[in-house]
């Protein structure tokens, strides 16, 4: 079982890498102490730090990662962050460095473009899944650069704009019903 | 309608369930705090009340009072509201409460949690119909706690951007697989100690088996999501063969 040494966190606000310092065994993931050490902020930020946070330039960049995100596309931009903050690893199975991301998809596109990296996720590793939770839970203590209620606004801005680009919204034809 | 017809007295007392309440005139009727006074999300009768001001202001006169709007919140049009008239135990949602709201549909009922949240609390309302989406997203422009999802519910990965970890995990999405759903958003979304309140429609799981039984194998199933139940309820006289379900998230396997 790998350890992971970096997680990537996309939040509404932009993206961010974390190193993590210290992890849990797998043996242990579903032991209530483990649990409450991801569940306590002092303690998680002791596992975790942050190595950089890259965050979106505007409402149409956000919507557009938070679309490639959906379909588990790694955006020029998120490959552009990943290539600045992650090491060089090689192409040996042991010197790779392995990222926790959120899902499949998006390992698989970041593995085709980094070959120094490898991948898990929270199907492969409970550990993996802990430590994303861990960090959608401390996001906004975590990010220095965050003010509370920073998140949930972002959110609420891509929130109607990924809705509403899915209904194609529009104004004008508001009730254009078909009968 | 009869009950909350204007200039009938009509007196306001706080239900068990923080951020819900109940308007006691000819007739009881659950209500919610309107978030938007002056405006009905689908046509529910608003009550309106007079709250004497007790200070005075600085000249001496009296402060004019002020007023306080309530929404009539209907049983028979929403599952939650049958729960609670039902005597659910914990709803797992009250003031400043984060909640996942699957199968959020038009967002009348979503309309209700997003008063009884109010605005330090938030709903995160994921619905997959574009047509029922439609009125959502309009509902949403006018409450600002509410962020529509348009999405699929299955995949919860798809909208990971747009939902923080929440309190409580609302489902009524009347799938077959409507345990799973309820189980991988939970994996992703759920405090650990969260509540899940899940609506379940026997016919929609299985249209064959007693709905008695369709109930106890999908107990069985939000088990194994790591939930752990700890009441269940039938929503008579509202709706027929539909049971509520709340149980707690366990991520830890040691019991406590």
């Amino acid at each position: 079982m790998s350890n992971i040494d970096y997680l990537l966190h996309e939040s509404s606000v932009g993206y961010a890498i974390f190193a993590v310092r210290l992890q849990s065994d797998t043996v242990g993931a579903r032991l209530k102490e483990v649990q409450d050490a991801h569940t306590d902020l002092a303690r998680f930020g002791k596992m975790v730090q942050l190595v950089s946070f890259a965050p979106f330039q505007g409402a149409a960049q956000a919507l557009e990662n938070a679309n490639d995100v959906s379909e588990g596309i790694m955006s020029e931009y998120l490959q552009t962050v990943l290539e600045s903050n992650l090491p060089k690893g090689g192409k040996k199975e042991k010197s790779k460095v392995v990222l926790g991301v959120g899902d499949r998809g998006l390992a698989g596109s970041v593995k085709g473009a980094f070959t120094g990296v490898e991948c898990e996720t929270p199907d492969t590793s409970e550990l993996c899944a802990d430590l994303l939770r861990g960090l959608r839970l401390h996001a906004e203590k975590l990010m220095k650069s965050l003010q509370t209620g920073d998140i949930s606004r972002a959110q609420l801005g891509l929130g109607h704009a990924y809705s509403r680009a899915k209904v194609k919204f529009s104004v004008q034809k508001n009730d254009n019903h078909i009968i | 309608g009869p009950g909350a017809k204007g200039g009938m007295k009509v007196i306001i007392e706080p239900h068990r369930h923080p951020g819900v309440f109940v308007a006691r005139g000819k007739e009881d009727l659950l209500v919610t705090k309107n978030l938007t006074p002056g405006e009905a999300v689908y046509g529910e009768k608003r009550i309106s009340i007079d709250t004497p001001s007790t200070s005075t202001e600085a000249n001496g006169d009296v402060a004019p009072s002020t007023k306080t709007e309530y929404r009539v919140w209907n049983p028979f049009r929403s599952k939650l509201a049958a729960g609670i008239l039902g005597g659910l135990e914990d709803i797992h949602m009250k003031p400043g409460c984060k909640v996942l709201y699957l199968g959020a549909a038009s967002g009348t009922s979503v309309s209700h949690v997003a008063d009884i949240v109010g605005p330090t609390g938030t709903v995160f309302a994921v619905e997959f119909s574009h047509r029922s989406g439609r009125d959502l997203i309009n509902m949403a422009t006018h409450r600002t706690n509410v962020i529509p999802i348009i999405e699929d519910a299955r995949h919860p990965l798809k909208y990971r951007m747009l939902v923080s970890m929440v309190d409580c995990i609302f489902a009524d999405v009347a799938q077959p697989d409507q345990a799973r759903i309820v189980g991988l958003n939970a994996h992703q979304f759920l405090k650990v100690g969260g509540g899940v309140v899940v609506s379940i429609k026997a016919n929609c799981i299985d249209s064959t088996a007693a709905p008695e039984a369709v109930f106890a194998r999908e107990v069985v199933k939000l088990r194994e999501e790591r939930i752990k139940p700890r009441e269940q309820l039938t929503l008579e006289p509202f709706e027929r063969d539909h049971a509520m379900v709340v149980g707690v998230y366990q991520r830890s396997t040691a019991t406590s």
